[in-house]
């Protein structure tokens, strides 16, 4: 009887334990595939581990988590042992209250913590530019930086504030089960209050700190949500860069990294349990070589010895942090925000290759995200990629600087037709990126015909197979054109029939998800029969599912402009404008154009890409695949391009948008 | 025993508002064996944390040979303790937890006498070693301490405190932790560690017959004062008042009134005795120890009372007694059965005469003499002793 | 030397009282504000239409922390039970995952998940699907398990299982052996010995497990973003939303997070002091 019940038990510890790895063990066993798939099994390679290295977005992300998480659990370490013995020392009520709002870290939602974090910092710098200001203007001695921004530093001060409460937690209950008598008996013995904590409270409490540094750790290198709004633009955490690949296609090269750092902790974690299990088993008995040691550092010399390296040792740590915030400052450096995956990596190597600029970056996720980021003050980047209706919107809320042309030559190589545009008519604040078109992207077997009209986005038969876009401006289209209205109608009534039509087939179950490019791994996986979206990224997922097929609905759609824009105060302008001459440049158009499948406004890469392409590949592009890629005039003026909304339209736009998830 | 090492001036302390220390007054002579005997919540423990340096006190001074103290801490006072409970460090052996102070202590390098060196490995070595032997704790050295006896942690503690040297030893009830028998010997023991070495010591205890045992002066105090100062003969032969009477040993306290010198009334009887001093007819507490008391036919007794208790005590009876509904505590050879009639007889230097005071009539009656008897013997061993 | 000591605690209350405090204060201002900085109540006064995302939120939150407690206390107990090094080995293991992003073990999923998915397939391959067609009278091509509130429910629990297994095994472990015999002679039998004494002691556990699932599962983003498929929004979603997503408002965004914590707080509150408010138990 207790036998069995053991054994049932085990078999449900056992179940737990592989709940919980089996999606790891799917994560490490693909990073040996040979393809790109998550799912389906090409053969075994190395090439994962390989290209990992190469990849500088990835490697620089590992560094930046690794260097946060060890200095923000050395840090916690220390504060929250030292607060814990003054928690430990205080009054029981005192005491109590410090409690309470030391655990609200741990207690309060990730995601209010992050927010009311990156809410404090904006408001900070924004006292500190004040003050500053003031300050250089009295007096000339100290010159204080006037402009703060998120980086580095706030996502450390965020990992300790969260840290601290861990290491506290852990280390308070070993101090209650000391004896109180030890630190006056050490004392009593000759100690300083110094020594006694060196010599007793220390080894007393040792177990509680090092679990307590060991969950921070894991904390710090596990989070997302505060890393996400407090570590600004210039620095992001591997989860940060995971999040950014989730939207479409995480690489594999990240399997191979959580794979790697997996491997690495579980040897760790091994080694020192086993030291550990040993040490118990000896009993009391020192290990041989530690007692040398000890007798070593005990000798005249070996107290220099032991002095020199702890000075050594604090060196490095401030030495790291200076590198760290300094040689970032040190190095030209340009912030750059775009879309998922819209870039040829390469440009950014060749880029800092040539120039000596580093690159910092990163993605949103949508017009409309990007405007949050740059809104909120979580996101300070120099250059950013909106598109035309949004680049109205920032220019008439003075958010962009003019761009200084004589520094951008290379300005005259776009095409004349995407030249002063409706958003920017006088040519002063942007450099066309991209060009594209939006269309429904179905999946032939999945269908009992052809596609050709918006209807199939609000079609019961479809239902539960259909994937919408997650972004206001863009599913409000699809129902507008549907309705035959202007995708650009200020009048309330067009806008709540297009909102009403989307909210009804939504209520229906016609939508599988909303998508942004999560559409990537869903369409090309055959998970979902039909979803809108954008031209280009039709073809990459034709290259990895052929049932697939593109059609601009007979109804009409968007075309639009994507353009590189610099923010009013970049703090690298030059950098800037730099890197938007590099990107403007038909190499970089070709290559950017030969990766995305957008469409170049470079008239020479646009003229030159079918060449491009048959040199590259050794075969020929064919006439419908770049009509997909750079829609004929004949299509573009079926299609109507975003202009910017009035306010209370936006107002509209967002209240609807929100009600709609509800 | 002459010097005088510490003295205590006008000490005050409190905690949370409540009066800990009132007001106290006491010195010390060197090398003498002193106890502070209290109930606890008395202020002994407080006392001595303040001479240890662990607890400030709100008011007052510390001298130390004369100088005051007050803000030296305690790692620089020639003084050590043994802690209640001990408090050795569970991460050290036993070696290093008796080295541990000698670890700590710097002297003038004789070679260049401006700098401080440590103490040579050997000299530690041998001392700790030679203080083990002292301590019967041979052999012991790499033994770790949770593994050891409730008295072997016991004599490690005195160990770890004598090994430095100090003028003064405090301890702080060390041996509420151990059993009956090992308290008796650890007693002797210690009494023989303070002659071997000759240093004041300071010893804290609720147990009054370890503070008759060992002491060479008892300071009794309760409520943060001092009751009586005095050699263990003294305290138990001499009480000041009911509560010092009834704190040491067993007491029979009895409301009497002073007739004149060396004659006092009780129960409308007058009783012959030593004490002398009092204004005529002033009330008084009359203590009768319960060994004093003379068993007598009823005929030839000076009281007779009816026997309601007896207790067979292996060298006595304990015998309790009802006078008029006052019930006394007889400590006697003879045997008498319950409900039987007794006289009794008291010498006259048996009844010892004190003044009044705020005690009075709260101490001394043996008619809920289970439980007071009971919790007076079995010296209430403070909870957690961890003996393996 | 005592007020030395608790000075040790001055620097971390300075620094609780400026990045913890403070900006829990900016969001209640924020809360109360509107864009231009003026007082309004006017984002509370619009609660009423999240209300079904409030309902919605704490009922998947609240499912998933009682999967967590089903699954963990059972769990931890047996755990107790083993061996050390079986205990000890089992502790890393549980905190090991957490070395691997949950972002990347949640997409891991997705691909468990899809209706193109491993499972699928393996229904599939194996004619589990055939057989069920067959046995229901349905057409599936697979069963659809992404983007339903299950999905999302089981990524709160596969995420947050360990904080109920760690805070619970930490309580049972420590419980004196000595109680359970003491029980037994007293003549409880085994069932009673368990709902008598080791379930009441370990109840502190039980709390600080239940909170540590609850407040992650109610406020997180990610989870329903990659595994619901966005169509029902969570409280994370929206606040996100508003906060970095596509409907910038920040205020609005603030006095949802306020009504969260508020209804969090309270919840943790009543729920301590039907507990006896026993410090939290420490995780490891």
């Amino acid at each position: 009887m207790k036998r069995r019940r053991r054994a049932g038990s085990r078999v449900l510890t056992a179940l737990v334990f592989l709940f919980l790895y089996a999606p790891i063990l799917l994560l490490i066993v693909f990073s040996f595939n040979k393809g790109n798939s998550n799912i389906v099994w090409t053969g075994f390679s190395l090439d994962w581990y390989k290209s990992l290295f190469q990849n500088r977005l990835i490697m620089r992300s590992v560094y930046t988590t690794l260097l946060v998480s060890l200095l923000a659990t050395a840090i916690a370490t220390v504060a929250g042992t030292f607060a814990a013995i003054g928690f430990y020392s205080l009054r029981r009520r005192s005491r109590a209250a410090l409690s309470t709002v030391n655990s609200i870290p741990m207690m309060n939602a990730d995601i209010v913590t992050g927010v009311a974090m990156c809410l404090f910092f904006v408001a900070f710098f924004s006292f500190w530019s004040g003050f500053a200001g003031w300050f250089n203007g009295v007096q000339s001695v100290v010159v204080l930086p006037e402009r703060l921004t998120l980086g580095f530093g706030t996502l450390l001060i965020a990992h300790v504030t969260f840290n601290i409460p861990y290491v506290i937690l852990s280390v308070g209950p070993k101090l209650r089960q000391m004896d109180r008598n030890l630190v006056d008996a050490a004392q009593d013995l000759g100690c300083t209050w110094m020594q006694a904590f060196w010599k007793v409270i220390l080894p007393e409490i040792k177990p509680g700190i090092a679990s307590g540094a060991l969950t921070a750790f894991t904390m710090s290198v596990d989070d997302f949500i505060i890393s996400y709004f407090t570590a600004g633009s210039s620095s992001s955490t591997l989860a940060m860069t995971i999040y950014g690949m989730t939207k479409k296609r995480v690489t594999p090269e990240i399997n191979a990294v959580s794979t790697l750092l997996f491997v690495t902790v579980l040897a760790l974690l091994v080694i020192v349990n086993l030291r550990e299990a040993r040490a118990e088993r000896g009993g009391e008995e020192r290990r041989p070589v530690s007692r040398k040691l000890t007798r070593l550092l005990d000798t005249p010399r070996g107290r220099m010895l032991r002095r020199g390296a702890a000075v050594a040792l604090a060196a490095s740590f401030l030495a790291a942090v200076v590198l760290l915030t300094g040689a970032t400052n040190a190095q030209p450096v340009v912030n750059v925000c775009s879309w998922g995956e819209y870039i040829d990596e390469d440009l950014i190597t060749r880029f800092e290759e040539e120039t000596g600029i580093i690159v910092n970056y990163q993605t949103a996720e949508s017009n409309e995200a990007l405007y949050s980021l740059l809104k909120s003050g979580a996101g300070d980047y120099d250059v950013v990629v909106p598109s035309d209706y949004m680049i109205s919107q920032l220019i008439e809320e003075d958010m962009l600087a003019e761009l200084d042309y004589s520094q951008i030559p290379n300005y005259a190589l776009i095409s004349d037709r995407f030249k002063g545009l409706t958003y920017d008519p006088q040519e002063r604040y942007t450099v066309p990126y991209a060009w594209g078109t939006v269309g429904i992207i179905y999946n032939e077997t999945m269908v009992e015909e052809p596609i050709t009209s918006w209807s199939a986005l609000f079609d019961d038969q479809y239902a539960g197979n259909v994937l919408m876009f997650r972004n206001s401006r863009d599913a409000m289209a699809t129902a507008l054109s549907y309705l035959g209205y202007s995708l650009n109608t200020t009048v309330e009534a067009e806008l709540r029939e297009a909102f009403q039509l989307l909210k009804d087939a939504k209520n229906r179950g016609v939508y599988q998800s909303f998508v942004m490019d999560e559409i990537f791994q869903k369409l090309e996986g055959g998970n979902a029969a039909i979803g809108a979206y954008y031209a280009g990224d039709y073809l990459t997922m034709l290259d990895n599912n052929e049932d697939l097929r593109f059609v601009i609905p007979e109804e009409g759609s968007n075309w639009f402009m994507d353009a590189m824009c610099v923010l009013k105060n970049a703090a690298h302008y030059d950098e800037a404008m730099a890197w938007i001459n590099f990107i403007a440049s038909t190499e970089a158009n070709l290559a950017n154009m030969d990766y995305l499948w957008y469409a170049s406004p470079n008239q020479e890469a646009l003229e030159q890409y079918p060449a491009y392409y048959e040199e590259l590949y050794g075969e020929e592009l064919g006439q419908e695949v770049y009509d997909i890629i750079a829609a004929p005039q004949e299509v573009l003026d079926r299609c109507e391009a975003y202009l910017v909304l009035p306010m209370e339209t936006r107002k509209l736009y967002n209240d609807l948008w929100t009600e709609l998830g509800i | 025993m002459s010097k005088e090492l510490i003295r205590l001036r006008d000490l005050c302390m409190a905690y949370d508002d409540e009066l800990v220390l009132d007001h106290l007054n006491l010195y010390i002579n060197d090398k003498e064996f002193l106890t502070l005997l209290g109930p606890s919540g008395c202020g002994k423990s407080t006392t001595l944390r303040i001479i240890g340096g662990f607890t400030a006190p709100l008011s007052g001074d510390v001298l130390f040979d004369g100088v005051r103290i007050n803000d030296v801490p305690p790692y620089k006072r020639q003084i050590n303790t043994v802690f209640q409970k001990y408090a050795l460090f569970p991460h050290l052996n036993v070696f290093e937890n008796v080295a541990f102070g000698l670890r700590m202590q710097r002297r003038p390098d004789p070679a260049d006498p401006k700098r401080k060196t440590k103490l040579p490995e050997e000299e530690i070595r041998e001392r700790v070693l030679e203080m083990l032997e002292a301590v019967s704790l041979k052999g012991f050295e790499n033994r770790r301490t949770d593994a050891l006896s409730g008295g072997q942690q016991q004599r490690v503690a005195i160990a770890r405190a004598l090994v430095n040297r100090p003028k003064v030893l405090l301890l702080d009830e060390p041996l509420g932790a151990l059993d009956l028998k090992l308290r008796k010997d650890m007693q002797i023991e210690l009494k023989r560690i303070q002659q071997q070495v000759g240093i004041t010591f300071i010893y804290v205890t609720h147990d009054q017959e370890e503070a008759l045992t060992m002491s060479d002066t008892i300071v009794v105090m309760d409520k943060g004062s001092i009751q009586q100062i005095g050699t263990p003969e003294d305290i138990y032969n001499e009480p000041k008042n009911a509560f010092v009477a009834d704190f040491i040993g067993e007491s029979n306290i009895i409301d009497g009134v002073m007739v004149r010198d060396k004659l006092v009334q009780m129960y409308g009887r007058q009783f012959p005795c030593l004490d002398g001093g009092f204004a005529e007819n002033e009330p008084v507490d009359v203590v009768i120890r319960p060994e004093d008391i003379d068993i007598v036919p009823v005929e030839q007794g000076q009281l007779t009372g009816t026997v309601t208790n007896v207790t067979f005590k292996g060298m006595q009876y304990d015998i309790i007694v009802d006078f008029r509904g006052f019930k006394w505590l007889i400590q006697t050879t003879d045997h008498s059965p319950v409900g039987a009639r007794i006289g009794i007889k008291i010498d006259p230097d048996g009844i010892h005469v004190m003044k009044k005071s705020r005690y009075s009539g709260l101490y001394g009656d043996y008619s809920s003499f289970s439980d007071e008897y009971d919790e007076l013997d079995a010296a209430e061993p403070e909870e957690g002793g961890n003996e393996t | 030397m005592k007020p030395k000591l608790s000075q040790l605690a001055i620097p971390y209350v300075i620094w609780m009282a400026l990045f913890v405090v403070a900006p829990i204060v900016l969001v209640v201002v924020y809360a109360f504000s509107n864009d231009l900085g003026g007082f309004t109540l006017e984002n509370f006064s619009r609660m009423g239409t999240y209300a079904v995302v409030f309902g919605r939120s704490f009922k998947l939150a609240l499912i998933a922390t009682f999967i967590c407690l089903l699954i963990g206390y059972p769990v931890s107990y047996a755990m107790s039970r083993e061996g050390e090094k079986f205990q000890r080995a089992a502790m890393v293991l549980i905190m090991l995952p957490m070395w691997i992003n949950f972002l990347l073990r949640t997409y891991s999923w997705m691909s468990i998940l899809e209706n193109n998915g491993l499972l699928n397939q393996v229904f599939q391959k194996t004619g589990l699907l055939r057989l069920y067609n067959g046995l229901f009278g349905t057409n599936l091509d697979y069963f659809p398990m992404m983007n339903t509130q299950g999905a999302v429910v089981l990524g709160m629990v596969y995420n947050y299982l360990p904080f109920m297994i760690l805070p619970i095994y930490s309580v049972i472990v420590k419980l004196d052996g000595s109680l359970v015999e003491a029980a037994r002679d007293l003549g409880a039998d085994g069932f009673n010995v368990f709902r008598r004494v080791i379930l009441p002691l370990s109840l502190p556990g039980v709390l600080s497990g239940i909170t540590m699932v609850f407040v992650p599962s109610v406020s997180t983003f990610a989870i329903s973003k990659m595994l619901g498929g966005g169509t029902e929004l969570l409280l994370g979603d929206l606040i996100e939303q508003q906060f970095l997503g596509g409907a910038y408002n920040p205020q609005l965004g603030a006095a949802i997070s306020l009504v969260m914590m508020v209804i969090v707080v309270v919840c943790m509150v009543v729920m301590n002091r039907f507990g006896e408010g026993e410090e939290q138990a420490v995780i490891l």
